[in-house]
């Protein structure tokens, strides 16, 4: 008995000096000088983080080109499957400074904002980038969340819409449809606040770059309400491809490049009827970066028009370099002709973009508890 | 005894006490600092005394709560209906059977928790033959499911516990003296009055450690709501994930972390005072301090 | 007809066993027959409308990121198994052949692992990881899964060590032998199921899981990290041939253990698992249901 008090007591004692060790941690973020990216020879090893399906795969892929041109080795890692949890993996690393051994990933804008502020990412030299300002589309130059381009490089663009299985469901054609109870449990949502919420929003007729707090709380209502009666089966991040495949749902909300991940060959994506949300996702160096000037040079690389072109075939999206249209014509892809790939302003006229809410913490707070149940 | 040989007992615990002591018990001291604290990750999170985190974590979260018990109960339940009868026969008469058939209840443990609960979400899926006989057989409706369900994940729970019963029942059971029974129908009771009367009492202690072993981590699963279920079977466990790994709210995940782990615990020591920790680790005799 | 009867009532036991027993390999089994199925983007589809081939058991490790995860796994189960093992066998001998003080407390400290869901394992790990600002890796995956291994360990071998013979380590000392060549020509030999048991079970448990790796592992993938990834954007089928690959290599190596386990047995005549004299079996036994 008084060995157990007695360690007991021990335990105390050492609890409380290791607290008294401990202010404030896990958080805060980087502080110090924001570091820029070093160019220099191109060599050795280079590992990158991305999505899934995101690039052009194999041996005439867009990695096996630039190792056979540059004589890097490189890791391609498709371990982004959420923005958020791909942060929530990364951000104890990054608050050490350190990036886990990656020197480039992918991640949406306004993710590169929100690292970029805590002090998490390194900065690019425009002069060490210059394939990149060639190419760089005019409407990608100057945005928002980076006016100079100091920090991000735009990867890919795309639309958020319905991805619908036509032999089930052919006429679903808006975000309304998506509440018909004659769908019920066959619908997923996106589980990402900035694309599926506005895209809501916009069925109502309410402007999400200009809504109040409380619009965004009112549209999540909606949500959850659909969510409590069963009528949308799964929050997804890019699983809904296999909810697709496998029958198991009639329409999603999803990506409109994601044709090379589903099988299913009845599915279609579908502009919503009042509008899409569009997104860009860029290439970001993180703070203690293994090799940079390979970083940078993958940069430059992916932004020659050829090598782009090559990219888009495969993933579908929207490329941020000008001049890929052509190519496609030259090769005589259909692609160059699809709106899905190049759309106009006609086309995306409805469409807004990925916004934030005026008052994050609540509106993050509902979204959080309408997805995970 | 030498002073030496008294101590070799202290060498031979030391290593695995130390380092369940420092990667057990410390990080459960952790767990709660954390759950004292405020902030977020633009501020950092500072050490604050904030109690409200614990009442905090739990009001938006009862319905996970319950629906928690209700699904690990129910996979409890069943999985001690069909893990009795099969310890039951591998215990007396599986022959030679005995240690090929306790091997193939511990078989499925070999290909990875989530390939075979993936291979279950496929088994079930809506356009699958398991679906379209039961639809034949109306056990469901016409244009019924069985994944994002509370069936579905009951299931899958029940699937992936099942050893967790069937090991705990299986090893009481075998030292069960079947002449007890013998002596039972020599005073002229029924096969089934034996049983209630001789069987089940003996094998109790088994029958409470395999409901224990199975019912705790049951509770605390997320991968099968996760994998077989759909927007209204969240359980605790995905709340915590959640909250740990996509919303970044440490201090409020802890709380509920803190929170779940009491409930248990409590749960765990009133049995052990009931029972004693020997019975737990599978022998009947009480061990003293 | 009657025989018939006869025949199903005393065997009903014994069908149900073997009923319940599929039950448990069904997914193995769809695993391992799909790996055999052709699909047209490579991935994983549950359906055989495209036929069978060997493709992707021929080109099994030709996916990188998947042979380094489970690379990564298998570095892993090594290493957690060898340190997990050692302390748990140490732990075990004292628990059974010393007397000490606190045999209360470590055998609590010993139990509660084992009851506390992984989440929240996973979890208090992780605050405490934070807390320090310990870089998560290899490192810490490796200290979660020797920490959740050491209990099972114990378990397994200390149920060994009850059951063991303590005359033929008398008898040897009889006969003149040092309790260090005792030790290494009885003890050890006869110890030693009990520890490749113990040892088999803490590999199972460190390459299977998922959740406490999740929380802990930062950027290091293991296979069921891996599995986890991939399964929201179509697994490649090579998955499942290694899934079933793994499975096969297991059962091998446990059969050998069992046969190797009864030469041993048969040579040393001694039958650990009981005590006592066996129950009398044949017509007590079939009366006794």
């Amino acid at each position: 008995m008084t060995l157990a008090i007695a360690s007991a007591l021990a335990l105390i004692v050492l609890a409380v000096g290791l607290a008294a060790c401990g202010g404030t941690t896990g958080g805060g973020g980087n502080t110090g000088e924001i570091e820029t990216a070093k160019a220099g020879p191109v060599e050795g090893k280079l590992t990158i983080s991305n999505w899934p399906g995101y690039i052009a795969p194999g041996d005439h892929g867009t990695v096996a080109e630039f190792e056979r041109k540059t004589g890097v080795n490189v890791s391609y890692i498709e371990d982004v499957n959420e923005t958020e949890s791909f942060f929530s993996k990364m951000q104890p690393l990054l608050e050490q400074g350190e990036s886990g051994g990656r020197s480039l990933y992918v991640v949406a804008d306004y993710m590169a904002k929100m690292q970029h502020d805590l002090g998490y990412l390194q900065n690019i030299k425009k002069s060490d980038i210059p394939t990149v300002f060639e190419n760089l589309l005019p409407s990608l130059r100057s945005p928002d969340f980076d006016p100079n381009r100091e920090f991000s490089v735009p990867w890919q663009s795309g639309m958020t819409g319905i991805w619908v299985d036509t032999s089930k469901a052919p006429e679903i054609h808006s975000i309304n449809d998506l509440f018909d109870s004659k769908y019920a449990g066959k619908i997923t949502m996106l589980g990402e606040l900035r694309e599926t919420v506005p895209l809501v929003m916009l069925a109502e007729g309410i402007d999400p770059a200009k809504a109040s707090t409380d619009q965004w709380l009112h549209a999540i209502e909606r949500i959850k309400d659909a969510a409590s009666s069963g009528q949308i089966r799964h929050f997804t991040g890019n699983e809904y491809t296999e909810d697709l495949n496998a029958g198991n749902i009639v329409a999603a909300i999803g990506w409109s490049g994601d044709s090379s991940l589903i099988e299913n060959e009845n599915a279609e994506w579908r502009m919503p009827t009042q509008g899409c949300t569009m997104w860009s996702e860029d290439m970001v160096i993180p703070v203690g970066a293994p090799n940079t000037a390979a970083a940078l040079e993958w940069m430059n690389f992916v932004y020659q028009p050829k090598i782009a072109a090559d990219i888009t075939d495969y993933v579908q999206y929207i490329s941020p370099v000008s001049g890929v249209q052509e190519l496609l014509k030259e090769r005589g892809s259909e692609l160059a002709n699809s709106q899905i790939v190049f759309p106009t302003e006609q086309f995306t006229r409805k469409c807004t973009g990925q916004n934030s809410p005026p008052d994050l913490e609540p509106v993050n707070e509902a979204w959080q508890e309408v997805i995970t149940g | 005894m030498s002073l030496r040989q008294r101590l070799v007992p202290y060498w031979l615990l030391g290593p695995g006490l130390l380092w369940l002591i420092i990667f057990f018990v410390v990080p459960m001291y952790f767990m709660g600092e954390l759950a004292l604290r405020t902030g977020n990750l633009t501020t950092g999170f500072t050490f604050n005394w904030e109690w409200s985190n614990f009442p905090d974590s739990l009001s938006g979260h009862t319905e996970q709560i319950w629906r928690s018990f209700y699904y690990a109960g129910t996979a409890t339940l069943l999985a001690l209906l069909i893990g009795y009868p099969l310890a039951y026969a591998i215990a007396f008469r599986a022959g030679r059977f005995k240690q090929l058939l306790l091997f193939a209840v511990i078989a499925p443990f070999f290909t990875t928790y989530l390939v075979r609960t993936i291979a279950w979400k496929t088994i079930l899926s809506d356009s699958s033959p398991v679906v379209s006989v039961l639809q034949t057989l109306s056990i469901l409706p016409p244009n019924g499911r069985l994944l994002a369900t509370s069936t579905a994940v009951i299931a899958g729970l029940t699937y992936n516990f099942l050893p967790f019963m069937i090991l705990p029942l299986y090893a009481n059971l075998e030292r069960l003296d079947l002449r007890l029974i013998e002596a039972a129908k020599d005073l002229y009771s029924s096969s089934t009055q034996a049983f209630l009367k001789v069987t089940l009492p003996l094998t109790m202690p088994g029958i409470v450690a395999g409901v224990l072993l199975t019912f705790i981590p049951a509770f605390g699963d997320y991968i099968n709501a996760q994998i077989l279920g759909g927007t209204q079977q969240a359980m605790v466990g995905n709340v915590i994930q959640s909250l740990y790994l996509v919303q970044r709210n440490y201090p409020e995940a802890a709380a509920l972390s803190f929170l779940m782990m009491g409930l248990i615990l409590a749960i765990v020591v009133i049995y052990i005072r009931f029972a004693g920790t020997g019975a737990f680790m599978g022998d009947e005799e009480e061990e003293t301090a | 007809m009657s025989a018939a009867w006869a025949w199903l009532r005393r065997n009903a036991l014994r069908i149900y066993a073997a009923l319940a027993v599929a039950y448990m390999l069904i997914p193995i089994f769809v695993i391992a027959v799909f790996s055999f199925g052709n699909t047209p983007r490579d991935k994983l589809t549950f359906g055989l409308e495209h036929g069978f081939t060997l493709e992707y058991w021929e080109t099994i490790f030709s996916l990188p990121e998947l042979n380094e995860a489970l690379l990564t796994s298998l570095r892993l189960a090594a290493f957690a198994t060898l340190i997990s093992t050692a302390i748990g066998t140490a732990m075990a001998m004292a628990l059974v052949r010393h007397r000490f003080r606190g045999r209360r407390a470590t055998n609590l400290l010993i139990v509660i692992p084992m009851a506390t869901p992984e989440v929240v394992i996973g979890a208090a790990l992780l605050s405490m990881f934070i807390y320090y600002s310990f870089a998560l890796g290899f490192t810490s995956l490796l200290i979660a899964h020797v920490m959740f291994s050491i209990s099972f360990v114990v378990v397994v071998v200390r149920s060994r060590l009850i059951g063991f013979d303590r005359n033929l380590e008398e008898a040897a000392a009889d006969l003149g032998a040092t309790p260090f060549a005792t030790f290494r020509t009885v003890t050890l030999p006869l110890l030693a199921p009990g520890v490749i048991a113990a040892a088999l079970l803490a590999f199972a448990l460190s390459i299977d899981d998922f959740v406490i790796s999740n929380f802990n592992s930062g950027t290091t993938v293991t296979f069921p990290l891996y599995v986890y990834g991939v399964s929201l954007r179509g697994i490649p089928v090579q998955v499942n041939a290694l899934a079933t690959l793994l499975f096969v290599l297991i059962v091998v190596a446990v059969s050998l253990v069992l046969i190797q386990q009864r030469r041993a047995e048969r040579m040393a005549a001694v039958r650990p698992e009981q005590e006592g004299p066996p129950p009398i079996p044949a017509p007590g036994a079939a009366a006794a249901t």
